[in-house]
């Protein structure tokens, strides 16, 4: 198979992934937002067990260390392959 | 002879029908849109609402039986967040797995074997080459 043709076939391609890049990039924007969700939810939860705001909050920082957890692995899957 | 020659060609074709610009046009239109959805859904399974609310629930059902055990208030909120780093530690499992040096010694040795066969090949078939050459002429 030519160059030429490789790069047709990408060029004809580049809305897919142009589209991939937008949808990754605003996954990655609003993931923020979705943790802050999931720990509100988790706080009250535990605050209907009795715990107090502090506690609950300081147990709900797991979810903030899952998030860069996964960022940081997906980070470094890209450098490296850089 | 003819059907190893027939068997190569029919190999050569295949390899050039897989690197067609229509396969790789299929590829890339799969991969653009299985990816974003497989990452949607593996974060959708640990960030959303319902997520949180259902580790919540088993976070405040631990804490609930330690008081009810009738452990103090301080050691029942240490112990619930003990049984929540269990969940946070994945992370960190996922941050370190992904680093090539947590494979330790074992994973430079797997890399030199794996180096040194393919040297080994590379060697043979650069030797048969050259036999065949010298057999042509």
């Amino acid at each position: 198979m030519s160059a030429v043709s490789v790069v047709t076939a990408l060029i004809k391609e580049s809305p897919y992934l142009t589209r991939m890049s937008f949808e990754l990039f605003y996954m990655y924007l609003t993931l923020g937002n979705r943790v802050r969700k999931t720990r509100k939810a988790f706080e009250k939860q535990l605050l209907l067990a009795g715990m107090s705001k502090d506690d609950a909050e300081r147990l709900s920082t797991c979810f903030e260390d899952l998030k860069n957890g996964i960022t940081g692995m997906l980070k470094q899957g890209i450098i490296r392959r850089q | 002879m003819v059907d190893n020659e027939n068997e190569h060609e029919r190999k050569h074709e295949k390899r050039h029908e897989e690197q067609s610009p229509e396969n790789i046009k299929e590829i890339l239109g799969v991969v653009s849109s299985e990816i974003p959805s497989l990452i949607k859904n593996i974060l959708a399974s640990v960030f959303s609402e319902e997520a949180g609310r259902n580790m919540g629930k088993a976070a405040a059902a631990y804490y609930k039986e330690m008081k009810e055990g009738g452990l103090p208030e301080q050691v029942a909120v240490r112990l619930t967040e003990d049984y929540m780093r269990t969940f946070s530690s994945i992370g960190d499992m996922l941050r370190s797995g992904s680093k090539r040096e947590s494979f330790g010694k074992a994973g430079e040795q797997i890399g030199e074997e794996i180096e040194r066969k393919i040297r080994q090949k590379m060697d043979e078939k650069s030797r048969e080459k050259e036999e065949e050459d010298d057999e042509e002429d």
